[in-house]
């Protein structure tokens, strides 16, 4: 039985999901969130086992969100969802902790086998290819390779700490920021006047 | 040029009136046929061409002719007066307003140089008179300048203005329909797509039939939805597709050892269909850069009577057996094929080594038009 919680701003996707996810067998979809807002409380009441999150959402984005899920105690698996490049995602997602990223344009089965794969503890990843990691070294500063290095390696965070010989809450802070950095960009409406 | 037309004409009238009522020169008939010539004359050859009502040197010879006449009427209080300043019409205009009113300047000493040429005595009281006359003679012409330059600028201001506010509205109604599409309808076919997916394995026969045949329909109605989006956000603005292409590889160039090579012309396709065959070949050109690990990529752009095809030929490492999960470019690119009715094959390059996408399409619109 695996428990799922669904994050998704849009309502279609939302019952879609739900819907889908209700009629396999072994599957549990719990109440859906629609943004930050009322993820926490969503979270604290239903205890998931696997969370499926989208990636652009109103407010803080998936891969943020996914972080601040990935610091729980215990932490469900991740699973970033998402209409978007799923490739250029990867890097961001792998800093932030998440088990798997799935395109929304996978069929049904697709996504049952990811999420099976994630509640197992598995990681349902895109290979990291040349050009993102030139990217992302491109976008970030010289000392924070080390730590993107290590992070991809699965290298733990005290590890990390004592490697480079900073407090570990330091590491996690440049976590944060190198996230930031690495935003993928979803180029928004400018406001009409 | 209406201005000039309509002033000059009824300048050149005043003038001939003038001529007509006042004995001014012992040659007034000359002179009424010289300003009727000269009128109807500057007039058509401004009409015909116009071009030289922009040159500067068709100006000066507008100015120097009226200051002719003025001069041949013998008084500086001249019946041409007026006819005169209809010569500042197109400088003014035309030019930016700091050098229009240089131009009103040296035509109002040109105008004196005239005055003092015709006579100009200030000896007597009533010479107080004509300094007076002279200097508001000479004030005209410089008044006429800086008036039309004024309007002139404001004008051009408010059309740049009205510009660019027109490509403002367009940009963002643009980026409006790309993010609706984007934000709510493609949501909406993800989860249409996912529900129907979900009967894939329940079904059978032709029931499996019917919906792998939506479901295709439903992956095509997202990569035209994608192509429409990139196409709203950026758009290739009818760009021939082997030009695209090259840039496409210029922006792979440096993140990548491949030497990519753009073969060949596909010529004219509908705008549709080239936005939906170049993201087709930079998917494909992605590819062999990025999972490939290509040292070559050639494509081969080729058009004939009914048909254009376009290969993307790499010597990498060829395809991956195992799905990349996650992926879906290869997905999207049948998508995309079967939305403008190509057919694409992805297998192993000719000698066995590397990848070769090909992609055919007919040209022909009545062949196109039973496909659809």
């Amino acid at each position: 039985m695996i428990r799922i919680l669904i994050v998704d701003d849009h309502p279609a996707m939302r019952a879609g999901l739900t819907a889908v996810l209700r009629a396999e067998p072994g599957f549990v979809p719990l109440d859906a969130a629609t943004s930050d807002k009322d993820l926490w409380p969503t979270l604290n009441r239903t205890r998931p086992d696997v969370v499926v999150l989208d990636y652009h959402l109103p407010g803080d984005d998936g891969v943020v969100l996914c972080r601040a899920i990935k610091r729980r105690l215990p932490a469900p698996a991740v699973l970033l969802y998402s209409a978007y490049a799923d490739a250029a995602l990867t890097i961001p997602a792998r800093l932030a902790g998440a088990d798997g990223i799935v395109s929304k344009s996978v069929p049904a089965n697709e996504l049952y086998d990811s999420i099976r794969r994630v509640a197992r503890g598995e990681r349902v990843l895109p290979p990291l290819s040349r050009e993102l990691l030139d990217d992302a070294g491109n976008r970030l500063e010289a000392d924070e390779l080390p730590i993107l290095g290590m992070t991809l390696e699965d290298t733990p965070l005290l590890e990390i700490a004592a490697t480079l010989g900073v407090e570990p809450a330091q590491i996690a802070h440049r976590i944060d920021r190198m996230i930031k950095r690495l935003k993928v960009e979803i180029p928004a409406p400018r406001a009409a006047r | 040029m209406t201005l000039l037309l309509m002033t000059r004409l009824l300048a050149a009238a005043v003038a001939v009136l003038l001529l007509l009522i006042h004995r001014v020169t012992a040659h007034d008939a000359q002179l009424i046929v010289a300003t009727i010539v000269y009128t109807v004359g500057s007039l058509a050859v401004l009409t015909a061409i116009p071009r030289l009502q922009l040159s500067p040197l068709v100006w000066l010879v507008d100015c120097a002719a009226v200051l002719g006449l003025v001069a041949a009427s013998e008084d500086w209080r001249s019946p041409f007066y007026v006819l005169m300043l209809t010569a500042l019409i197109l400088p003014a205009t035309g030019l930016a307003f700091r050098r229009a009113l240089g131009w009103g300047i040296a035509f109002a000493l040109a105008y004196l140089g005239v005055a003092v040429y015709t006579e100009l005595d200030a000896n007597t009281l009533e010479s107080t008179i004509r300094l007076e006359t002279i200097a508001t003679h000479l004030m005209v012409p410089l008044v006429v300048v800086l008036a039309l330059a004024y309007a002139t600028d404001v004008l051009e201001r408010l059309r740049d203005e009205r510009l660019r506010s027109e490509r403002f509205a367009v940009e963002s109604e643009r980026q409006r329909i790309a993010w609706e599409l984007h934000d709510s309808a493609k949501q909406r076919v993800h989860a249409a797509h996912l529900v129907l997916s979900a009967l894939q394995g329940q079904v059978s026969g032709a029931q499996a039939q019917l919906v792998g045949h939506a479901l295709g329909e439903l992956r095509a109605a997202g990569a035209d939805m994608d192509t429409s989006v990139a196409e709203l956000r950026t758009p290739l603005e009818g760009r021939p597709v082997q030009r695209l292409l090259e840039e496409r590889a210029a922006e792979l160039g440096p993140v990548s050892e491949a030497e990519i090579t753009v073969h060949g012309a596909l010529g004219e396709l509908p705008a549709h269909v080239a936005a939906h065959v170049y993201r087709i070949g930079a998917e494909a050109l992605t590819n062999a850069v990025r999972h490939g690990a290509a040292r070559h990529v050639d494509v081969i752009l080729a058009r004939n009577a009914t048909s254009a095809t376009i290969e993307v030929r790499d010597d990498g490492r060829g395809l991956a057996t195992t799905r990349r999960p996650g992926s879906n470019g290869l997905r999207s690119m049948h998508a995309r094929a079967d939305t403008i009715g190509a057919a694409l094959s992805i297998g192993p390059g000719p000698d066995g080594r590397g990848t070769s996408v090909v992609l055919s399409l007919s040209t022909d619109p009545d062949a196109r038009s039973s496909q659809a």
